[in-house]
Parts: structure tokens; C-alpha cells; sequence
């Protein structure tokens, strides 16, 4: 049996021990992993750009430069691209914001593009993510057709993490199933 | 369709094994064939003593294969718990009520005076004495849950208890996976600002790179050797399937889908399979492929309006999730026998289903109006069981080996 004091500093002790896992330490830059069993590919942050090119195909996205991460935003006010429920096609009636995407990245010439795909919140946040780079890179292809550098644009899925309207209906949806631009220079 | 029994259903019913071995193991189950064990012998005092007895005896019966009674036991379990150094520590004995055999005669310790953990220790340590098999209680879940700055990794207890965060990213967290020795976590942060691919090292605390390429790095599943991660990367210019080595950090790409998606790979057990999520026959809804090691693609699931989120079980069982009628349903695939089950169907969506290494038990998101929360259903058919949360929307449960 325990005593009433032993069993306070036991759940004082339970009290830390559970706030700890929280706590995670510090990693000093450029820190690597002591423990031998760690994979060894495996790299430590504050390293990147080192993985960016790889052998890459023809429709291949350029290596992310800083300037994607790292630049000034700039206020553009281009229009969303809508899509279709489980599309990943532009549509005929959105070209259009697609075709001033791109007169504005020619006027512009300083400005790169990151084309962020979303979804609505309905199904599988993992496919969803995959639906949602296939849409900026639908985005993408569309811009290199009519003109835009490849390297200028860069994509990066949201999935369905970050609606525009908040509700649960039609016209939510149909507002969240969308390619942004963030642009940047 | 099912050889299965229905609740409530008191006779003895045939079910299929998932023990993972052989196929015509039988198991029989009814309301009143689970193993009886009495725990007056099991002592422990204070506040920590009651949690420690309370968390023994709601693990064993989630277990779902043992009752804790007071009379007439099958088996009886005693031991008295004290302190040992830091940690805690009962000399458990185990024994066969009726033919007096003691089935457990050891001392069961943890190094942290935490009654909680010891009770799962102490209530995982009965159930193999009594029944051979191993149980859940001393696993983990790492799952996603909302903070005021995003999206975090959390992990807790197998009911839920002992939950604390995990990253502290301030952006949005996705895909967690445990490594196969239970002490590394493959996921999906934005902490960059762009999906990229992290393996946190639980032991040392750090967090490595694992992919950062161009486009999106999707975490996917660590090979059961440890060796390997499935990934979903679109650095070629689509979402497509990659194993990338961890040792030597070669990457092979697995799928050529122009024009359509991947997602969410799972390593079949012995490592010769991943099942994923594709669209690839071009009916614009994404179901579930097979592919090998060495490439070859099949189409698994063919009813559903969506199959996604595989997950392929230590008992070569594969979990997932089948949107039909408007609601994702919970459904298991035997790749031996080739059939689908429904395991959970209803006004809810049953999402991320993760199995318990115990074999018998997936935890998984169920959501209903708009709320999600972490559930534990039961293949055998005990009621499904909300885990003990604080209330939030909770996602993608993912059970430690």
C-alpha cells in the first residue's frame, strides 16, 4: 500500500511526465541525429534546396527557389479558377481568369506565381490533397500554353484545409473547389 | 454474403479468423463466451491506485475477449502495486481458477510513476497469460487536432488518455504514420509553407527532412522493414506513387498517371504490396489498386462511389473507408478470401481507419454534423467505443505498431 504522500509526488511526476512529450526540444541549426539507428537520408532541417531538381521529366516543376518561400507578396487581385466536383479540368467558362493570370505575369515580369489548389471539404483529405495539386497544375499547363515561364510558377495543394467560405452547402463547395494565386516578387 | 454474426446474436456463430494465420481457425464468440477474471486480488491504494484499478478493468473489457467479475471467475489475477525506484511496480500472479495453474508469476514494471500506463501494462500482461493474445492497451495514437494556429500532431493513449501534442508547426499537419519499431512518425507539415515531408525521431526529439521536392510531398507509410517510405510526390508534374529508400535515399517511381492522382499508400505486411488510392480508370472517383514491388498494377475495389484511406493490417486484412449512400461506411477486405465487409454503417462518416496491433480493433474518424471524433470499432462485433477526448475535431488516428 502506498501512502497518501508517495501517491501526490507519483501523480505530480505523472502531471510532468505528461506535459513533456509536448515540450519539443530545441534543435540546434544544422543539427544532426546521434542515434546511429537513424536513417541516414534522411536530413536536417535548415538544409533546403538541396532535393529540389532530381531526374526530372519533361512536365517536371522547377526547384523550388526562395523567392517562391521567401518573397514579397504582391496584391494582384486575380480571380479564383473554379472546377467542377472532382475535376481536375479548366473549364471552358474560366479561361478567361486563366488568360489574365497570364497577361498580368507578362506585364509583370518581376512577379513569379505560386497556384494553390483546393478542394471542398467532402472525402479523403489525403486524395483530396492530390486532387487539389492536380488542379494548379491543370492551372499550370494552361499558363505555360499560353505563354508564362515554367520556372515563374510554382503549385502547392491546400486540399480541402483551407476553405474560402466556411458553410456546408452547394455554393460553398462550388467556391472552395478553386486555384488561387499568390503572387510574388 | 457474410458468414458473420449479427449483434445480439447469443448461439455460437462461425467468424473468420484474423489471427493472421491460417484461414480455418475458427472463432467462436457469444455475448456469454468471454473469458471471466477476477482482479479483487489486485491492489493498489490512493488516488493513483483507483486510476490504476479502473484502467485495468476498462481495458480488459475493451479488449473485447475477457469480463472482469467478482464471483465465479475462469481466472483469477492479484498482485499489490508499490513504487519501485521512480517507476511502479506489482508482482502479478495469473492463475487457471479451476485447475489452480499459475499461468504468471512476474513482476510488471514501468520507469515512470504514471498509474495510467501501468494499468495498460498490467491489464495488456493479463490478457496474454489468459488468452495468448496480445492486446492494444499499451499503444499510442498519433492524430491531428485543431490548435489556434492550425493543425497539430497529437498522440494519447489507446482510450484516449495521456494526450499531449506532439508538433508545435503553427501551420497544418497531415498523413501521420508510425515507423515500424513505434519510434518515428512520418508526416505532411506545411511548417515551410509548402507540403513538405518530415520523419520525427521520438527518442531524440528531431525532426528530419524526408522529402522536399517541387510540388507536393505527401507522407504515405514506412515499409515494414523499416527501409522504405511510400510517398506521393508531384515533382514530375502530377501526383504520382515514389518509394523512397531511407538508407540510401534512391527514389522509385511506382505509377505513370498522367492526368490523374495518387494518395495514401499502406505497406502490405510482409512488405511485397502497397494498396493506395487512385483514380487511374478514368471514372473520375477514386478507389483502391493493388501494386507490387516490382510494379504491375490491379484494381481492387469496384462498389463504392469513393474507396479511399487503406489501411493494411499486421493480419493481412485491409481497412478502409466506401463512400456508399452519401456516407463514408467502415469496411474490411480479405485479400485471401477476397471479400469486403462492413464493419461500421451509418447516419456517420467512418474515415482513417488505422488497425489496432491487436488484430481485432480499428480506430478511426467518425464525423457527424460536422464534428469528428476518434472511435474504436470492433471486427467481432462489440459495440464501437468513442475514445475519452476532450471535445474538438480530432482526425486520422493512427494506432503504433
Amino acid at each position: 500500500m502506498m501512502n497518501k504522500r508517495l501517491m501526490v509526488s507519483m501523480l505530480m511526476i505523472c502531471a510532468v511526465a505528461m506535459v513533456f512529450p509536448g515540450c519539443r526540444r530545441k534543435r540546434a541549426p544544422g543539427a544532426i541525429s546521434l542515434d546511429s539507428n537513424q536513417p541516414s537520408i534522411v536530413q536536417p532541417l535548415d538544409g533546403m534546396g538541396t532535393e529540389g531538381s532530381g531526374a526530372a521529366g519533361s512536365g517536371s516543376l522547377a526547384p523550388r527557389a526562395d523567392v517562391f518561400t521567401s518573397g514579397q507578396a504582391v496584391s494582384a487581385n486575380l480571380t479564383a479558377i473554379l472546377f467542377d466536383f472532382d475535376s481536375a479540368q479548366v473549364a471552358d467558362p474560366e479561361r478567361s481568369k486563366a488568360e489574365a493570370v497570364a497577361q498580368y505575369l507578362k506585364s509583370n515580369a518581376d512577379c513569379v506565381a505560386v497556384l494553390e489548389g483546393n478542394c471542398d471539404e467532402r472525402g479523403s483529405a489525403e486524395y483530396n490533397m492530390s486532387l487539389g495539386e492536380r488542379r494548379a497544375l491543370a492551372v499550370r499547363a494552361y499558363l505555360v500554353t499560353l505563354g508564362v515561364e515554367p520556372a515563374r510558377l510554382q503549385t502547392r495543394s491546400f486540399g480541402a484545409e483551407k476553405p474560402i467560405q466556411m458553410g456546408h452547402d452547394e455554393e460553398a463547395w462550388r467556391m472552395n473547389r478553386r486555384v488561387e494565386f499568390a503572387v510574388m516578387k | 454474403m457474410m458468414k458473420w454474426m449479427t449483434a445480439g446474436c447469443l448461439a455460437a456463430v462461425c467468424l473468420w479468423s484474423f489471427s493472421g494465420m491460417a484461414q480455418d481457425v475458427i472463432i467462436r464468440k457469444t455475448t456469454a463466451s468471454k473469458l471471466t477474471v477476477d482482479l479483487t486480488e489486485l491492489r493498489a491504494g490512493g488516488s493513483g491506485g483507483t486510476v490504476f484499478l479502473r484502467t485495468v478493468d476498462e481495458d480488459l473489457r475493451r479488449s473485447g475477449w475477457v469480463v472482469p467479475v467478482r464471483t465465479g471467475a475462469g481466472y483469477s489475477a492479484g498482485g499489490t502495486l508499490a513504487a519501485a525506484g521512480n517507476g511502479l511496480r506489482v508482482p502479478l500472479v495469473i492463475q487457471n481458477s479451476e485447475t489452480r495453474q499459475t499461468l504468471f508469476n512476474q513482476n510488471v514494471g514501468i520507469d515512470n510513476a504514471d498509474p495510467k500506463r501501468m494499468g495498460h501494462r498490467v491489464s495488456d500482461a493479463i490478457l496474454k497469460a489468459v488468452t495468448g493474445r496480445r492486446g492494444m492497451s499499451g499503444c499510442r495514437l498519433v492524430l491531428i487536432g485543431a490548435s489556434a494556429r492550425g493543425k497539430e500532431l497529437f498522440v494519447c493513449d489507446a482510450d484516449g488518455g495521456n494526450l499531449s501534442p506532439l508538433t508545435s508547426d503553427g501551420s497544418i499537419v497531415l498523413a501521420p504514420t508510425w515507423g515500424p519499431r513505434g519510434d518515428q512518425i512520418l508526416y505532411t507539415s506545411f511548417r515551410r509553407g509548402f507540403a513538405d515531408c518530415y520523419l520525427l525521431d521520438l527518442r531524440s526529439g528531431k525532426t528530419h527532412q524526408v522529402a522536399q521536392y517541387s510540388g507536393m510531398n505527401m507522407a504515405g507509410d514506412i515499409s515494414p522493414n523499416g527501409q522504405d517510405a511510400a510517398l506521393v510526390l508531384s515533382k514530375d508534374g502530377n501526383p504520382e506513387l515514389y518509394i523512397k529508400s531511407l538508407s540510401s535515399g534512391a527514389l522509385t517511381r511506382m505509377t505513370q498517371t498522367r492526368s490523374v492522382g495518387e494518395a495514401s499508400p499502406s505497406w502490405s505486411p510482409d512488405g511485397s504490396q502497397i494498396v493506395y488510392v487512385s483514380d487511374a480508370a478514368g471514372v473520375s472517383s477514386p478507389q483502391l489498386y493493388l501494386i507490387s514491388r516490382g510494379g504491375g498494377s490491379r484494381r481492387l475495389t469496384t462498389r463504392g462511389s469513393q474507396n479511399v484511406n487503406p489501411d493494411w493490417g499486421a493480419n493481412n486484412l485491409i481497412a478502409y473507408s466506401s463512400r456508399q449512400g452519401g456516407r463514408f461506411a467502415l469496411m474490411v477486405y480479405d485479400p485471401a478470401l477476397q471479400e469486403h465487409r462492413v464493419i461500421a454503417q451509418d447516419g456517420a462518416d467512418y474515415e482513417d481507419p488505422s488497425w489496432a496491433p491487436d488484430g481485432r480493433h480499428i480506430f478511426c474518424t467518425r464525423s457527424e454534423g460536422y464534428r469528428s471524433t476518434i472511435y474504436l470499432l470492433d471486427i467481432m462485433g462489440d459495440p464501437p467505443l468513442k475514445l475519452a477526448l476532450p471535445v474538438g475535431n480530432w482526425r486520422s488516428p493512427t494506432c503504433s505498431p
